[in-house]
């Protein structure tokens, strides 16, 4: 292959890498702050790509729009099902038998209701900009994937900020650090968590409503997406925003370039192999193989 | 005095604890006549349905339950040993052997996904159950010599016999029920229980959380596979959207859950719920019937984690108290 090619793979990868953070930055706050796998993740990006298709098809909102409109709408719904039913969970340092049932059930019923309300084909939604393509000097992108980076990028920048300049943020950091030296300090334990979980959720709206866009989605959208995610917060160590940043990046370029090796059928196997590979080599994440004390930001 | 005695011991079987005991010992023996008393081949299709999920039911409960480990990925297990026992009938391998054959199977893979995960503690192996299942059925639907996405047909060169069927299912589902009423109460199964309960503690008295989880998880694997490889031979047809399916794990998870996690019975009257159930809503609400299950789940855990054989003990404890007062 020429240098061109292996060029626009690293280009492709990290244009990807964006909408990977995206996804998976709302999993790793709501776990690390509250200790709980949200398994219901999938779920919520199902409901973001199908929330970007309504708009789109009864409103004919531009779906990038959507995208914008899903922050605010999937924090109002994460934070009501917070309410309901997560802030019930039994309190604990590591994640339980019991968050992790009660998160798949959310998931299946989220997935069902999609059923029934959509049914099981698969939708997706095309644009004037689906197909459009921009060049770049000597590269060629997809336009989509471009803006849809861009939002990407503007959107986890904005976390970025929040978490450092806010009182929220400084609660969510504390939090994530150590539970019991934050409530001693004052944190509001209750209202950070449930802060915590609608931006997650919000996040995991938006990713939804930006993958609608590129690629054809069902009421089981989320699930592959789901083990990308994990891989992803594996590999940035857990716990830490930044590092997920980074395992995006590592994620999106060994599926760009497995799918030149691999059948794409099996593109899943490519997470899953990384995933076994990371625990087994750094359970530390990567984020610990650069900074040793490095501290989630 | 000895007369007293052996009455006092007689009449300790009619008390509460030996109904317990007394009153599944019936119930057993009912079940292993049923192929003898004309019972019509519909409901024992049934009943051997429900033996099956039984069986994985207390397979996971094992893991699940008495160690704490949540695995989205039975399926896999199961599914290998449907796949496993298919191909070696087909073979000409006698259907028993072939049972035992998915059980290795089946435990061996269960390494794969235990070495990595359960030398780390957090989340990471449940989510590396949802992983492998996906992987695993995406290998499965491509791969040439089962068939791939048009499954399995099992050829069996002998006449079919439902009360064999009936009565492989039933024998497994003893086995496997006292092999989980030995491990609870085995020191095993205490080491199992201290894991759940606080990992950290375990270790420093000395039990190996890793081999512990591996030792389990291969159990329990070998459990599930079985069912699989029994219900397969019956089926006579598989394929990888159904053994394999999502649904399968959620359902294998659903059945301890519903009856109790961690508890004896749990899973079989967990099972027999299900069994049930599953049979009439498939056919009312083919469209909601997990819709359902994911509502019961949620209210499950948030209500009444301790399932079925939890609010049974509530009320009895409850009614105990009334009558002391």
């Amino acid at each position: 292959m020429a240098a061109l090619d292996w060029l626009n793979v690293l280009v492709a990868a990290i244009l990807l890498a964006g909408i990977y953070a995206v996804m998976s930055v709302g999993m790793t706050i709501i776990y690390g702050v509250m200790k709980i796998v949200n398994l219901a993740h999938a779920g919520f990006m199902m409901l973001g790509a199908y929330f970007a298709y309504e708009l789109f098809e009864r409103l004919h909102l531009d779906p990038l729009l959507g995208a914008f409109l899903a922050f605010p709408v999937f924090f109002v719904i994460g934070r009501l099902v917070y309410w309901l039913f997560v802030r019930w969970l039994p309190v604990s340092d590591q994640p339980t038998l019991a968050s992790l049932l009660l998160m798949f059930g959310i998931w299946l019923v989220l997935q069902n209701l999609a059923y029934l309300v959509w049914g099981n084909e698969d939708r997706s939604i095309f644009t004037s900009r689906t197909f459009l393509t921009s060049q770049i000097g000597p590269l060629t992108v997809s336009t989509l994937r471009l803006v849809a980076f861009a939002v990407a990028v503007v959107s986890l920048l904005v976390l970025e900020l929040v978490l450092r300049w806010t009182w929220f943020g400084r609660s969510v950091r504390a939090l994530i650090q150590n539970r019991y030296a934050g409530q001693l300090a004052g944190v509001d334990t209750r209202r950070t968590a449930s802060l915590t979980f609608g931006l997650g959720i919000a996040f995991a709206g938006m990713a939804g409503a930006l993958l609608a866009s590129l690629y054809s989605f069902n009421p089981d959208f989320g699930r592959p997406f789901l083990i990308r995610s994990f891989v992803i917060i594996v590999l940035g160590g857990l716990e830490s925003a930044s590092g997920v940043a980074l395992g995006a990046v590592v994620l999106a370029l060994a599926e760009t370039v497995g799918i030149l090796f691999v059948p794409a059928g099996y593109q899943l196997a490519i997470s899953f192999g990384l995933l076994v590979v990371v625990l087994l080599v750094l359970p530390g994440g990567l984020a610990r193989l650069f900074a040793r004390k490095y501290r989630p930001a | 005095m000895r007369a007293a005695s052996s009455i006092a011991a007689a009449a300790r079987w009619v008390r509460p604890g030996g109904i317990a005991i007394l009153l599944p010992l019936a119930a057993w023996a009912v079940l292993a006549a049923v192929p003898w008393i004309g019972v019509e081949p519909n409901l024992v299709r049934l009943l051997f349905i429900t033996f099956i999920w039984t069986i994985t039911g207390i397979a996971w409960n094992l893991l699940g339950g008495f160690a704490g480990q949540v695995s989205f990925g039975f399926a896999v297990f199961y599914g290998l040993g449907a796949y496993t026992t298919a191909l070696l009938i087909n073979d000409g391998v006698h259907p028993y052997l072939a049972f035992g054959a998915s059980a290795l199977v089946a435990s061996l893979a269960s390494l794969i996904v235990g070495i990595p995960t359960f030398r780390l503690r957090g989340p990471y192996f449940a989510i590396a159950t949802i992983g492998v299942s996906e992987t695993v059925r995406v290998i499965m639907t491509n791969l040439a010599i089962t068939g791939g996405a048009s499954g399995y047909r099992i050829v069996e060169k002998r006449p079919f016999d439902q009360a064999e069927h009936f009565y492989s299912a039933l024998v497994l589902l003893t086995v496997s029920f006292l092999l989980s009423v030995w491990i609870a109460r085995s020191k095993f199964g205490l080491g199992l229980v201290a894991i759940r309960d606080h990992e950290s503690a375990a270790a420093d008295v000395g039990v190996n959380p890793l081999t512990h989880k591996l030792a389990v998880h291969g159990l329990a694997a070998a459990l599930a596979a079985m069912a699989g490889g029994v219900f397969a031979r019956y089926a006579a047809f598989i394929h990888p959207q159904g053994v394999f399916a999502f649904n399968t794990s959620v359902y294998i998870v659903l059945i301890p859950v519903i009856g109790g996690l961690g508890t004896l019975w749990g899973p079989v009257l967990g099972g027999v719920i299900f069994g049930i159930v599953e049979e009439q809503l498939v056919a009312t609400f083919p469209e909601a019937h997990l819709l359902i299950y994911g509502a019961l789940l949620i209210l499950i855990v948030l209500l009444e984690p301790g399932g079925i054989i939890g609010i049974v003990r509530k009320v009895s404890r409850h009614r105990r108290l009334r009558s002391a007062t």
